[in-house]
């Protein structure tokens, strides 16, 4: 059951498309997995379509001549059907297979290779070009993120399973922003474990015990 | 709805959007099923210049704004067909279709390179590997494995690293706290992460 939704403000930005693009990519997905906030989202389009197209929306002085506009238009040829390609929506670790959101389908072969990381966790990599890039992070039964804050922004959607955070239990489309506000630790002790796809604008910043050891020299122990 | 504003000329029958979309959507449906270009005239008479308003705000500049207008309403006369009154309203359709085509005109105006990569994320946690299945898991240096050889450091680097990542004090803090110069500080941090990176290796 969902129960971690984007802001309203969030998916009225969505709905206009004024988001940044990466925060766009995660609602979007969310979205996909979430009647509620489909229905918001379709409600937020209409809203906004009428306001823009409202009959007494200031018409700026000086119009154009749009007849030769409406003409090309019309003489124009016909848009070409572009082809329909299936892509695959299936995600695959280690003989496990996710089936991702729509919006995150693309990114199914796109995806980097697996990696291992400390205790029970695998990460791949996602080139979202000039996006930067995102993750699917998979947590084992067990599997445990050190305790960290955020300099930046986290966002986490949860594609699979279940996790905790000792802030909360996030269960399949929940949909989380975390900043410098919230320190957390998430770990995953569902039986399938827990298949998140995630974002930071700027590095993790551990706070706990021997874990911060790896803040500023990370690069030495883990090359 | 704002009363008193002066409504457009040119539209004697000017009324607000909702009432007019029973109007738009049936001159819509027409344009989608006979390419009736009297039809698909009076949806541009009436979306084009709101369009264009919207356009301005959002693109700031005249010829983007025309490009936006002429893209968005190409759009409409040529995908006319998949225009579904049942599902909403017109003003709602050449919406999102105006959305789309903005952002991504946006996106081709924009040549920003964002160079975040996944070691500057996920710093610590990553470790690449060609073959996912050729390390095992039991292979992997822990945290706790990283506590046992901490421990093996000798004591005054242990102590110099505990008071700065344990219990998070500056250098300087630690100079004046073992009474040693910050110098010192700084030498015996260096050494201890370089022993552990060198316990590292040799565990592996």
């Amino acid at each position: 059951m969902i129960n971690f939704h984007p802001d309203l403000v969030h998916l009225r930005a969505f709905a206009q498309g004024t988001c940044p693009t990466n925060l766009a990519l995660m609602v979007s997905a969310h979205v996909d997995m979430c009647p509620r906030c489909q229905a918001l989202v379709m409600q937020a389009q209409e809203e906004i379509g009428s306001e823009v197209f409202s009959a007494s929306s200031d018409v700026i002085d000086t119009p154009p001549d749009y007849n030769d506009m409406l003409q090309q238009i019309m003489q124009s040829p016909a848009f070409e059907v572009p082809e329909v390609k299936a892509i695959s929506n299936i995600l695959e670790l280690d003989g496990k297979r996710f089936e991702l959101p729509r919006a995150l389908a693309r990114y199914s072969e796109k995806t980097g290779n697996w990696s291992r990381l400390v205790g029970k966790l695998w990460q791949a990599p996602v080139d979202l070009g000039q996006e930067g890039q995102a993750n699917f992070i998979y947590m084992e039964k067990g599997g445990k993120v050190p305790e960290h804050t955020h300099k930046g922004t986290e966002f986490t959607l949860v594609i699979d399973g279940q996790f905790s955070d000792g802030l909360a239990d996030y269960d399949c489309g929940d949909f989380t922003i975390m900043d410098s506000t919230n320190k957390h630790m998430p770990f995953s002790e569902a039986d399938e474990g827990c298949l998140v796809f995630t974002m930071v604008d700027k590095p993790l910043y551990f706070t706990s015990g021997l874990a911060r050891l790896l803040n500023p020299f990370s690069q030495l122990f883990f090359k | 709805m704002l009363v008193g504003i002066p409504l457009e000329s040119k539209h004697s029958h000017v009324v607000a959007p909702k009432d007019c979309a029973d109007e738009m959507s049936a001159y819509l449906v027409l344009v989608g099923q006979s390419r009736c270009q009297r039809s698909f005239a009076e949806v541009f008479n009436y979306f084009a210049p709101r369009l264009r308003s919207y356009a301005l705000k959002q693109m700031g500049n005249e010829a983007l704004a025309m490009e936006l207008v002429q893209d968005t309403m190409s759009n409409v006369w040529q995908k006319s067909h998949l225009f579904n009154a049942e599902k909403g309203a017109p003003s709602t359709w050449i919406f999102t279709i105006a959305r789309n085509i903005r952002f991504d005109m946006l996106r081709k105006q924009r040549n920003r390179k964002e160079d975040i990569c996944a070691d500057d994320l996920w710093p610590v946690l990553c470790e690449q590997t060609a073959d996912v299945n050729e390390v095992s898991l039991d292979e992997q240096i822990t945290l706790q494995e990283l506590g046992v050889l901490f421990e093996e450091l000798p004591k005054k680097q242990r102590e110099v690293i505990e008071a700065i990542y344990i219990e998070g004090k500056s250098q300087q803090e630690v100079a004046e706290q073992f009474n040693i110069p910050l110098g010192t500080v700084k030498s015996r941090t260096r050494l201890a992460l370089q022993r552990l990176k060198e316990m590292l290796k040799d565990n592996d």
